[in-house]
């Protein structure tokens, strides 16, 4: 009766020390993942978003990318090498055009060829409504490149895959 | 056995539902009036498991993940030069028949060729701007099957 007292007793501690281990040292997938939920969270936008929401918001999306950061699209204009400090004031420049703006990801792969690189192919799409009236709804396949630099994954090159060229 | 039935059946139609014949609604102007807005079809993955795709078939182009499709005509394949003149293509400088193309289209396009391995897809519907419309050379392995009907 005790053996099977100390033998649940261990089941349990084992239960939560998996608990714990998932929870405290997430995975670098995870790690890479939780990058996409957070350049989601803050790129989209609510119709009630305050001025200071909206400042930090600008300062916290820098953060996710290398510095620099490159992208690669189908439209040269977009195309190109950009300072933390441009893709803050890009995308604040490009939110404060949409009343409502909301950016998802979905079919994230992602594959770790070295310890430090993470490449994702996945799903983008955003939708909202301009301040003009007109709603959008873009869906685009990503490359993106993501390197870890002082123990953090940052975006490193952002690739639109060109599905159709005319 | 009832629960078994029941598993079995719901097995099948995940396979067959999610993986060989993928249910889809049309979303967009650019096939009709050969398919039009809202309309609901199935895509057919096994079509092109033992032959290529031809001109003039319709294909589920692979956009965006594996949920996001193109539905687009194939009017060029891999080494052909495809062009439009007043809104007529042409394809290796012969001019092509498209009765399936009834809205008025006013395309000019300069000739290109489809690199190999490609396939040149267009709508159906041509009466926007040349612009406004996406169309294309797309590689053969985006294109995931073809629409029931």
């Amino acid at each position: 009766m005790v053996n099977a007292r100390y033998l649940l007793m261990g089941v349990f501690i084992v239960i939560i020390g998996i608990i714990f281990a998932v929870a405290f040292f997430p995975s670098e997938e995870k790690k890479v993942k939780k990058r996409f939920r957070l350049l989601s969270e803050w790129v989209s936008k609510s119709p009630e978003e305050n001025a200071f929401t909206l400042l930090q918001k600008m300062k916290d999306i820098g953060t996710l990318f290398s510095d620099p950061c490159e992208l690669k699209a189908s439209d040269e204009s977009l195309s190109g090498s950009y300072t933390r400090q441009e893709i803050s004031a890009h995308a604040g420049s490009a939110r404060s055009q949409f009343s409502r703006l909301d950016l998802a990801f979905y079919d994230l792969h992602i594959a770790l060829p070295e310890k430090k690189i993470a490449k994702v192919t996945l799903t983008s799409r955003l939708t909202g409504k301009s301040i003009s009236g007109e709603q959008v709804d873009e869906i685009r396949e990503l490359e993106c490149l993501l390197k870890k630099i002082d123990n953090t994954w940052l975006f490193t090159q952002i690739e639109v895959v060109q599905v159709l060229k005319k | 056995m009832f629960l078994i039935r029941v598993f079995l059946v719901s097995l099948f139609a995940y396979v067959f539902f999610g993986y060989l014949c993928i249910p889809f609604i049309i979303q967009g102007i650019s096939m009709e009036p050969t398919y039009p807005n809202g309309g609901v079809n199935f895509c057919w993955r096994l079509r092109y498991l033992l032959s290529e795709p031809e001109r003039h078939d319709v294909v589920a182009v692979r956009f965006a993940g594996s949920r996001v499709m193109l539905l687009k005509r194939v009017v060029a394949r891999g080494g052909e030069r495809v062009e439009f003149r007043d809104g007529r293509l042409f394809v290796d400088g012969k001019e092509i028949e498209e009765p399936y193309v009834r809205l008025p289209c006013n395309w000019n396009l300069p000739s290109r060729r489809v690199e190999k391995d490609c396939v040149y897809v267009i709508g159906d519907n041509r009466s926007m701007p040349v612009e406004n419309h996406h169309f294309g050379q797309t590689s053969k392995r985006r294109i995931m099957g073809g629409p029931l009907w």
